[in-house]
């Protein structure tokens, strides 16, 4: 039995090695790289000076056309993540700002992400192989039930959020691949969807006085930057618009935008914008908000 | 409790301990302990089942004692018939009253009758179709004498019972298991050690191969309809590998976790893919399962006795009869009648035992042609799984139509952010592993053992899929 110990002691140090020395290869190649997602592209940044910056989820991204801002003379990126909950915006934010970026403002979608504290796996996983790297990120996911395991377990945390940052992002990031999430800065326009379901229901969701908002506000009035918060568009199609009101009366600072575009032609899918509808909406919002 | 979990990862050391440690003083004690972990185990699931499997364990208990105990073969008979009527009639309620009652309520719907069906809707409960068959076995071999009825009701029960084959087999024969529960197990060094590498090596077949195409595969079949035919094509491959490392890596898990505690299980998988045709696929296949067809009815039913004809009906039926076992589907049901129609030729040629031996392989024309038959069975068994996949008979066929008319083969990306074929790789280094270690249990022992560990770890580390897809596909059935 002693020899069976040791068999099976000797395959545990087998495997806290492997985990070690994984753990160690990942970090260094995903620690390199700035240019094949939006947070590895804030955390390998040096600073940098922008007119606005767009945050939010897919509902910022697939709907603020940043060259439209350019052409009116704003550098402008567009930070919108899909799947992204205000728990990960407020990261990022916070990362912008430690890395020593200078914004002058920032246009953050404020709408049916503002019913959800918790974290977005999805996007979650993407900050991973930085943990140790960044304070910042440690101490903003140190509340998190599995802090610990993804904190202290070596290599557990690509383990656990594999889709994001495992083999197949590690090779893709170790050979150089970029994606096509940072082109058109940022701005990843939809296209017209024939087959698209042009309806929701959106009843079920009740507006919380979000507190990773109230936090983005505070980051936003502590480094002298302009916040705006706008709701985005929907289609015509949604069961439950009282929503939009609620969240009026919750946060009155939040622009109304979400009848600003009118017709499914417009849209991608009910929530999303295509191309063209949301270059009418972008011209709308610089219009509106960015008169000189 | 899945054995891919990390409370199953408790667990095992946890009984471990008390088997070889606390309660290892005799046989009983030992025994003891591996009912109440079995128990633990099953109640894992759901803890209500549990009196389903202490009555299906009293119930061929008993009934093996009156059998034997009978003097007249009327009483025998009767006994025999009652236990396998309750038997049955749990798994009919179960897992078949919902699928018949819908069926013959469209069967009148064709007729033009409209029927509201009273379905139960009830839970599966985990591993039934696999404890059903185990006592089942047992009772049909004391009516028929091979062995006599167990009096010790804790050797009995653990034999039911026993954790490692509980809920997806293999479908172990009260010859091969009861006489190794009757006697107090010694701790065997060189046996736990084969454990230990068949754990890790199921675990690889799981994680690494089942999970990673079973995420390629769910791709490509939930969305067929735009699917081209190489993907189409790459997804049923993929399944094929799917099922085969999901279901002989459970089977590699469970072997290795009973050896730990000294008791051998039934093999259950014997490198199926490289059959050379689908007669010796169904002997490398789920080998518990078959056997126990051939032995409980295709035997029962005549067998190979009684001409050509006899032997077509009954390898109909048994094919059949194994499909429905899976599960209540038509898809099942059409999976069988294929393999049976695969199984047909070489019946009627008398060529379905021709392939017995060991593959040789050589720089000649022979090994030329094994290389196609084992490729042809492939292809054969791969299209088959297209059906057992498949959710409806419809989605089956409209799977195989567009994968045999798109003639579009670009690599396609799918919804999962994954382009088609780079799993490809992995499979590919994972037959080669496996066709080079063939005429092993595992390909981890032997030389450079501990090389072969690391790498093993490491693919299970690197390779595995962690975030989806944990649950085995015969925990279904």
């Amino acid at each position: 039995m002693k020899a069976f110990f040791l068999f099976i002691g000797k395959i545990i140090v087998v495997l806290l090695l492997s985990a070690i020395v994984l753990d160690f290869i990942y970090t260094t190649v995903f620690a390199q790289s700035k240019i094949r997602n939006k947070v590895e592209n804030v955390i390998n940044s040096k600073p940098q000076n922008y007119d606005v910056i767009i945050l939010g989820t897919s509902r910022a991204n697939n709907h603020f056309v940043s060259e439209l801002f350019a052409e009116k003379g704003l550098k402008t990126f567009n930070y919108g993540m899909s799947g992204a909950h205000l728990f990960e915006t407020s990261l990022l934010l916070k990362l912008m700002v430690e890395r020593g970026w200078k914004i002058k403002n920032i246009i953050i979608e404020t709408d049916l992400n503002l019913c959800n504290e918790k974290r977005d796996d999805g996007t979650f996983g993407r900050f991973m192989p930085f943990m140790h790297q960044s304070k910042t990120i440690a101490d903003h996911f140190k509340n998190e039930t599995d802090f610990a395991e993804l904190y202290y377990v070596p290599f557990y945390r690509y383990i656990q959020f594999d889709a994001k940052v495992g083999l197949r992002a590690f090779y893709k990031t170790a050979i150089g691949e970029p994606t096509n999430v940072l082109a058109n800065n940022g701005y990843y326009p939809l296209g017209f969807n024939p087959k698209a379901n042009m309806k929701n229901n959106i009843e079920s969701l009740v507006p919380l006085r979000n507190r990773y908002f109230e936090e983005i506000k505070q980051i936003c009035k502590s480094n002298n930057i302009n916040l705006i918060a706008v709701t985005t568009p929907m289609c015509s199609n949604v069961k439950g618009m009282g929503y939009f009101k609620k969240v009026k009366k919750l946060y009155p600072e939040i622009n109304e935008y979400e009848h600003i575009v009118d017709g499914d032609e417009y849209f991608s899918s009910c929530g999303h914008l295509n191309d063209k509808g949301a270059r009418l909406f972008t011209a709308k919002i610089i219009e509106d908000l960015f008169k000189k | 409790m899945f054995f891919n979990s990390l409370s199953f990862a408790i667990f095992l050391p946890i009984v471990f301990l008390f088997y070889w440690f606390i309660f290892a003083k005799n046989k009983t004690t030992q025994n003891a302990v591996l009912i109440v972990a079995s128990y633990y185990f099953y109640s894992c699931w759901d803890w209500r089942f549990l009196f389903l499997l202490v009555f299906s364990t009293l119930l061929d208990y008993f009934s093996a004692i009156m059998m034997e105990n009978s003097t007249t073969d009327k009483k025998r008979k009767l006994w025999l018939w009652l236990t396998i009527g309750i038997n049955l009639g749990f798994l009919g309620v179960f897992k078949y009253y919902d699928f018949f009652a819908q069926s013959f309520a469209d069967l009148l719907q064709g007729f033009g009758f409209h029927t509201n069906p009273v379905l139960l809707k009830l839970i599966l409960p985990v591993g039934i179709s696999f404890y059903t068959f185990h006592g089942l076995s047992y009772v049909i071999d004391i009516y028929y004498k091979r062995i006599t009825a167990e009096r010790n009701f804790i050797d009995y029960s653990l034999f039911v019972s026993y954790f490692p084959l509980l809920v997806a087999g293999p479908i172990e024969r009260a010859t091969h298991l009861l006489p190794q529960v009757k006697v107090k197990r010694h701790f065997d060094l060189e046996k736990a050690k084969e454990g230990v590498y068949q754990i890790i090596w199921g675990l690889v077949k799981k994680v690494v191969i089942a999970d990673s195409c079973a995420t390629y595969a769910n791709a490509v079949f939930d969305h067929y309809e735009s699917m081209n035919s190489l993907s189409l094509a790459l997804g049923a491959v993929y399944f094929a590998f799917q099922i085969y490392g999901d279901f002989s890596g459970y089977s590699d898990i469970a072997l290795g976790t009973s050896k730990l505690f000294g008791i051998d299980l039934l093999k259950n998988f014997n490198y199926p893919y490289f059959s050379r045709d689908i007669a010796e696929f169904w002997r490398r296949w789920h080998i518990s399962l078959s056997s126990w067809f051939r032995d409980y009815l295709y035997i029962p039913l005549g067998g190979s006795q009684g001409g050509m004809w006899m032997k077509v009906r009954n390898t109909f039926i048994i094919f059949l009869v194994s499909g429905f076992w899976h599960g209540a589907n038509w898809t099942y049901i059409v999976w069988g009648l294929i393999n049976a129609i695969y199984f047909l030729p070489l019946l009627l040629q008398n060529k379905n035992r021709s392939n017995m031996g060991e593959i040789v392989m050589g720089w000649d024309i022979g090994s030329l042609k094994t290389i196609l038959n084992i490729l042809g069975t492939f292809a054969l068994s791969t299209l088959a799984w297209i059906f057992f996949r498949a959710k409806s008979l419809t989605e089956a066929i409209g799977y195989l139509q567009r994968m045999f008319t798109d003639f579009h083969f670009e690599s396609q990306y799918l919804n999962n952010e994954r382009y088609n074929f780079e799993l490809l790789l992995l499979v590919f280094v994972f037959v080669g592993v496996e066709w080079f270690n063939r005429s092993k249990v595992e390909p981890l022992s032997g030389k450079a053992s501990w090389i072969k560990v690391t790498l093993a770890i490491m693919a299970l580390l690197a390779l595995g899929v962690y975030s989806d897809y944990k649950e085995f596909i015969y925990f279904q059935f």
